[in-house]
């Protein structure tokens, strides 16, 4: 009884197809991990979701963070398929000094904003309105690609200075610049224009910044050496490239 | 712990820990920690009174309020902070419309995270240490005619001198250990809400060696206070 239960589950673990074609028949779960800058979270939810509905029983596991700190767990052995960064700084770390990348492609560009909470309790403007008397700006850490991003335009703008010892509070992550503009706590924020997303755009306006002082930040995405699912993994690079492009255009990132 | 100390970089430590990113958050903490354990006994001595010797309605309930942010995640409690405090806070809105005064970003709310956190491990402690002295001793004094305030100051406290120390060390320890409610309530900003913690995590971003080495700095620090205060109430 035992040894024909047990031959049967084996059976039904058996048939995985060697090119995982995704042909709707039993295809074997597979599974893809995904570290993803914290940005990217709306966009690739659903281009997640998109993914795993063309590729019946893949699961697609995102984890979204620093760019940098992501590029860290990498680099100390997390078990990453695909790594999606918000600069190309950090695909180089990972590349140079982790265990390396292939298939390196650039997939979005994204302009920074200056974030405010709707009610703009400091009255910002522009650029230069950040430099006010005990202004409460929150900026991400520097090493997060949003805080390096930040800290560059306010270089570009001639006030930098003035600016940074305005910074109360230097995040781990974008995400949690936005969150303490959406607390109402932060007069204001740099993030990237993609942050205010559908359902924080009543809660936070946000404040362009001139082209000729923001930064264009470029993302990368590579599958990591080493992964044991790396055509997979650069199907779902083909498939950010491809199809994926019109939901990243849909929450305001511009084309590579 | 192990493992800590094997990937300490031991050649770099002396310049990591030197560094003004280390020694200012060291400072901080230290001082965030003890004025957290510090106000935690101040306000936890008299409700650890009223726990242990009182009888009064809702003293269950009381109790599970105290109890509350032992159990919390410690980011919810920064977030619940942040619901009371924060500038659209219950109390914080009143505090900024009224008075200009803003907690967040500042170094008391760094101690208010802190204090939050380690108030029932204060209060536990205390009340544990009140339920096991001889109200007796207390009694006779009353008996000779000490006021209850002589009692307590001359009676009650000296005889509760090592659970007295046991609750400011653990209350010290938890405040000094405080990440959650810290980076979600204070925020980060070195010299003035980085503590040991927030520094730790920042550097594990980019350069984990360094981290590590904090963190040994972080655990010495601890290792210290322990052994020293072992002779007092760790028999």
């Amino acid at each position: 009884m035992l040894l024909a239960s047990a031959s049967l589950t084996l059976a039904g673990c058996g048939d995985s197809d060697a090119s995982g074609s995704a042909t709707g028949e039993a295809a074997s779960h597979r599974e893809l991990v995904v570290s993803a800058a914290a940005s990217l979270t709306a966009a690739f939810t659903d281009i997640g979701a998109a993914f795993e509905e063309a590729n019946p029983g893949t699961t697609v596991t995102f984890t979204y963070g620093p760019s940098d700190g992501l590029a860290t767990q990498i680099n100390e052995g997390a078990p990453v398929d695909v790594f999606a960064s918000a600069s190309p700084t950090w695909m180089d770390v990972v590349q140079d000094e982790g265990p390396g990348v292939s298939g390196r492609t650039d997939f979005g560009r994204n302009r920074l904003a200056i974030i405010v909470p709707i009610d703009n309790p400091a009255g910002i403007e522009d650029l230069n309105d950040l430099t006010e008397d005990d202004l409460k700006l929150v900026l991400a850490a520097e090493g997060v690609p949003a805080g390096d991003y930040a800290r560059e335009i306010l270089t570009n703008a001639g006030i930098s200075d003035t600016a940074l010892a305005n910074v109360v509070s230097n995040e781990e992550d974008v995400k949690a610049v936005v969150a303490k503009v959406l607390s109402g706590d932060a007069d204001a924020g740099i993030a990237y224009a993609t942050d205010v997303t559908p359902d924080v755009a009543e809660q936070i306006a946000l404040i362009t910044i001139p082209d000729d002082m923001n930064v264009i930040a470029t993302y990368p995405i590579a599958v990591v050496s080493g992964s044991e699912e790396a055509d997979l993994a650069q199907r779902f690079i083909d498939y950010v490239l491809g199809e994926g492009q019109r939901t990243l255009a849909g929450y305001g990132f511009l084309p590579a | 712990m192990l493992g800590l100390v094997i990937r300490t970089p031991w050649s770099r430590i002396g310049e990591i820990l030197t560094s003004e990113t280390a020694l200012t958050a060291l400072r901080l903490s230290l001082m965030v920690a003890m004025a957290a354990a510090a106000i935690s006994f101040v306000t936890g001595f008299p409700l650890a009174l009223a726990l242990a010797r009182g009888s009064f309605r809702g003293k269950t309930l009381v109790r599970t309020l105290v109890v509350l942010p032992l159990v919390m995640p410690p980011v919810v409690a920064g977030v619940g902070l942040l619901a009371a405090f924060g500038r659209r806070g219950v109390l914080g809105s009143w505090l900024y419309e009224w008075f200009g005064v803003q907690i967040v970003f500042t170094t008391w709310a760094a101690v208010l995270a802190a204090t939050f956190v380690s108030f029932p491990l204060a209060v536990l402690a205390l009340e544990a240490g009140m339920r096991g002295l001889d109200e007796r001793l207390e009694d006779a004094a009353s008996t000779l005619g000490a006021s209850r305030w002589y009692v307590l100051r001359r009676v009650t406290v000296p005889l509760m001198g090592p659970q007295i120390a046991a609750a400011l060390v653990l209350a010290w320890a938890r405040a000094l250990g405080e990440f959650g409610a810290t980076i979600t309530f204070a925020g980060n900003l070195q010299g003035r809400t980085q503590t040991l913690p927030l520094a730790v995590f920042e550097r594990l971003q980019t350069d984990p060696e360094a981290a590590f080495a904090i963190s040994m700095l972080l655990i010495a620090v601890a290792f210290a206070v322990i052994l020293a205060l072992r002779g007092r109430f760790l028999r």
